[in-house]
């Protein structure tokens, strides 16, 4: 599913730019993700070291998707992204059960943002085909997704390096982004 | 949203318990006992319900993930032999003076809390990940090399991006030098080329002004010196392994090292069924000659990128690009223009290749390519 396709069924109006913000750990997959909908080869990706953009514009309608480096040093910068965001897609390695603890206090504390309030997510359960992968509905329980009350959610299973997963979790985020819209 | 994997969590939520109203009791308080329940209830947001899908990870068979995995182990010998991962994630674990040897190709190794230790690893496809490690020296070929809070490592890297260190200190690199019987295999297996290899141009993701956290072994270094073949009674003693310069898997190169001369010649091959042997023996023979290799990259090109590369009517080279990757190679010193010329012609007199005319225009040449090489590869 290519970014071009997402923006058509997009329900947004014309001249209105959709914002797609991309975070997580580093190493977590977010440019691999980021690469995938775009189409690109996602054999030969290099850690971020700040930030990458992919936009699309279709007969007037506008989709600008970043995904910002996860380092811990420079996850303070996240902040300067929250602006004007429609959707956050939260990107976690389900095979890195060492940082479950630290990803979900980084997710907790986006969740508290006031500039992210009442903005979707998507949190993508990233490398389920890894070995040691932790099932979505593991990491769901662990994240106590179930206590978000305010703003819709949704915790999608993917790999982002075959692309099984990805569509799915991206047919959630077109259906759910006008909620949002002003 | 309180986090229940953190032990100390700073949100705010009124309910810990978890919330039975709005979703069914399955999905918070049973674990699914098949994995087709997983993906039914689990996944349901607080909105629409999802039919339940299944994917590859539910229906492939299931693999003990202890057979993936060290942990805690101490002043021991131990590893993989080759055919044991066959490209699956492989997790390393608070282990102490322990000398690790992975012999197969893998899918992406993380290294944790691990101190004095030697570790051999087989080329990665995706990211190696050291994080609170202390006292390493490793070999490592990989997609990605990240470290985070780890102190005294040294590393045999081949790297096919930039590699970065976080939070780290007493960081030191060197080209990779390893070989075993397999490693051309597992070095494909995982989609890596022996041609790329950004192992000297480190990022810091902390840098601290006054000090540099990373830095390059000697050039000089011998590997025997600092990671021991393994013990002649272990598991892996029928493994041949040399750490010599001349049969290391991954040519040598010198990267960033201050180089010698200004005088800088480009040598490209282009695909055929001989390439890698070709430019292996151009090492030999440039090298031998003491012309010291500077880099090398392994990359597709496009029509439109052959003259903006290789200069002014060049036209007759792209038919060869579009047979396949190219393999560039980069040397260094006095009458190196020449010595490549001569070889070329002595050599390689029935292969398609590019080498500089002159030294003067061989600078462009390294210049053009690289640039072009780094940006093709680069996001």
């Amino acid at each position: 599913m290519g970014l071009l396709s997402i923006l058509r069924k997009l329900k947004s109006a014309p001249e209105e730019e959709v914002r797609i913000l991309l975070l997580g750990l580093d190493n977590g997959g977010k440019t691999t993700l980021l690469k995938h909908l775009a189409s690109e080869d996602i054999t030969h990706i290099t850690p971020t070291q700040g930030f990458n953009i992919k936009c699309v514009q279709s007969k007037g309608f506008k989709l600008n998707v970043w995904d910002i480096g996860g380092q811990r040093k420079i996850r303070p910068y996240w902040r300067n992204y929250f602006e004007n965001t429609d959707v956050l897609i939260y990107v976690i390695d389900s095979a890195d059960r060492k940082r479950f603890e630290e990803t979900g206090e980084e997710l907790a504390e986006l969740l508290d943002e006031e500039k992210l309030s009442g903005v979707p997510v998507l949190i993508f359960a990233n490398k389920q085909d890894l070995l040691t992968a932790a099932p979505a509905s593991d990491i769901a329980e662990g994240l106590n997704l179930h206590t978000i009350r305010d703003r819709v959610w949704q915790i999608q299973a993917c790999s982002a390096f075959t692309g099984e997963g990805v569509q799915d979790g991206m047919n959630w985020v077109c259906k759910n982004v006008t909620a949002k819209k002003k | 949203m309180g986090c229940f994997f953190s032990k100390k969590s700073r949100r705010k939520c009124p309910d810990r318990e978890p919330a039975l109203s709005d979703i069914e009791e399955d999905a918070t308080n049973n674990i699914p006992a098949t994995s087709t329940e997983v993906n039914a209830t689990a996944l349901s947001t607080n909105n629409t319900e999802e039919a339940p899908k299944q994917y590859s990870w539910d229906k492939r068979p299931k693999v003990d993930p202890k057979d993936f995995m060290l942990t805690g182990l101490k002043d021991v010998t131990v590893g993989r032999l080759p055919g044991k991962l066959n490209g699956q994630q492989f997790v390393i674990q608070e282990c102490e003076n322990c000398c690790i040897y992975v012999f197969d190709h893998s899918a992406t190794i993380t290294i944790d809390d691990c101190v004095n230790c030697r570790i051999v690893l087989g080329p990665v496809k995706g990211s190696v990940f050291f994080r609170d490690c202390k006292d390493i020296k490793c070999v490592v070929a990989c997609q990605q090399f990240r470290t985070r809070d780890c102190k005294k490592m040294e590393v045999f890297l081949c790297c096919a991006t930039q590699p970065i260190i976080e939070s780290s200190t007493g960081m030191k690199f060197a080209c990779y030098q390893y070989y075993y019987p397999d490693v051309a295999f597992h070095f494909k297996d995982a989609g890596l080329s022996i041609f790329n290899n950004n192992w000297s141009n480190i990022h810091d993701f902390t840098p601290v002004s006054g000090e540099t956290n990373w830095s390059l072994l000697p050039e000089d270094v011998a590997v025997l010196d600092h990671l021991p073949l393994p013990d002649s009674e272990s598991e892996f003693k029928s493994i041949r392994i040399s750490t010599e310069v001349a049969r290391s898997i991954v040519p040598l190169t010198k990267g960033n090292r201050r180089k010698g001369s200004d005088e800088t010649c480009l040598f490209v091959f282009f695909a055929g069924d001989y390439t890698t042997a070709n430019a292996r023996k151009l090492i030999d023979e440039a090298t031998a000659k003491g012309f010291p290799l500077v880099q090398t990259k392994e990359v597709s090109m496009r029509p439109e990128d052959v003259q903006r590369v290789f200069g002014a009517n060049t036209e007759s080279l792209i038919e060869w690009i579009a047979k396949g990757a190219v393999v560039a190679l980069e040397f260094n010193g006095d009458g190196v223009v020449e010595a490549c010329r001569n070889i070329a012609s002595d050599v390689f007199s029935g292969t398609k290749v590019f080498v500089s005319e002159n030294k003067d225009t061989a600078s462009r040449d390294v210049d053009n390519f690289f640039n072009f090489a780094d940006m093709q590869m680069g996001l």
